[in-house]
């Protein structure tokens, strides 16, 4: 049975856990860490019993945070619309520099590439279009440079 | 260092609710030491004494109903209330549903079964009298290594069987643990 060594999935919370939620404030703020470390435990639970080997966890875990803090982002920036008055000028309240400290390690043209995406929340239609591409080659710059920003997440 | 309680509650729960929980354990101080309790979707499959390695106990229950175990005191509330009401002595029936499933052996089974449903609190009943209950006279020995093997320890009540020749006998938990679960109960004097 392949997943036989994989160790009881709260060991592993009770070990990391507390890194982890560290990694989600640095990717989301203070508000939100909580929630996002929430959602990639669970996230990691529905994968667990899916993974071929039991090395890495760890790194795994954070893969799993980033992706979660990611997504979060993504979402947020689709609900904001619905909770401001119509002509409402109110900056965002998403704003709080924790995107920007999430895609710092990036080069400028990526991230640039990445606040259209996820702030500016551009499709890969308008993407491509803003950057002079297809939208596939949109997408795929913007998988690359969530796949950097993945790698990254495991501070040493 | 490890996350707040109230987050470790929120996770715990919400894997439970969305199915994706293979099993759910706590740890409760009693009176006879720390017990880990294991409680799978059907109920409690294993419990653990303070120097069982929790990691192994864990382990154990990980390679049978899977590795996704989560920590909860809160989705274990009523097994705690009847584990905490029987060492008060409210309440010694322990009537909390028990899953079997770690018992590698259908004859075990059928031991601890026995067990469970025909020696009360307060009663003792030996290792060949419980083998003539399950119609097995003459495997008294048997019956000895379905309760030093008992993954339910407390709750299938191993504690309640004794030698026909006297003593509490011996116990997974040691017999030091034995004799004060039998004095609690009434059944030999402290």
């Amino acid at each position: 049975m392949t997943t036989a060594a994989l160790p009881p999935f709260w060991s592993l919370v009770e070990a990391h856990g507390a890194e982890l939620l560290a990694h989600a404030r640095r990717l989301t703020g203070d508000q939100h860490a909580e929630d996002v470390l929430q959602d990639a435990m669970l996230r990691a639970l529905r994968a667990y019993p899916r993974l071929r080997h039991a090395e890495h966890l760890r790194a795994w875990l954070y893969r799993v945070t980033t992706s979660a803090a990611m997504d979060h982002h993504r979402t947020r920036r689709r609900e904001v619309p619905t909770d401001e008055p119509p002509g409402g000028t109110a900056p965002p309240e998403y704003d709080d520099g924790a995107f920007e400290a999430l895609i710092a390690p990036l080069p400028e043209a990526t991230r640039a590439v990445l606040r259209l995406r996820f702030v500016d929340d551009l499709d890969y239609d308008e993407l491509g279009a803003r950057l002079g591409c297809s939208p596939v080659a949109a997408r795929q710059r913007v998988s690359t440079a969530v796949r950097t920003l993945r790698k990254r997440g495991i501070p040493a | 260092m490890t996350l707040p309680a109230a987050l470790l509650d929120s996770i715990a729960s919400a894997a439970v609710r969305e199915g994706l929980a293979d099993a759910v354990f706590t740890r409760l101080s009693t009176p006879i030491g720390r017990l880990l309790i294991v409680q799978g979707p059907r109920g409690v499959v294993r419990v653990g004494f303070e120097e069982d390695p929790e990691d192994q106990v864990l382990a154990g229950v990980a390679a049978r109903l899977g590795p996704r175990i989560v920590g909860s005191d809160r989705e274990l509330a009523a097994t705690r209330d009847a584990v905490e009401a029987y060492f008060a002595g409210d309440d010694e029936s322990l009537a909390v549903p028990v899953d079997l499933q770690l018992v590698r052996s259908d004859f075990r089974r059928a031991a601890l079964e026995a067990l469970r449903d025909e020696v009360g609190p307060g009663h003792v009943v030996t290792y060949g009298g419980l083998a003539r209950k399950i119609g097995r006279p003459k495997a008294a020995r048997a019956v000895g290594t379905a309760c030093a093997t008992n993954p339910v320890p407390l709750i299938v009540p191993c504690h309640r069987v004794v030698p026909g020749s006297g003593g509490v006998g011996s116990y997974g938990g040691g017999p030091d643990r034995k004799r004060r679960l039998l004095a609690h109960e009434g059944a030999i004097l402290a």
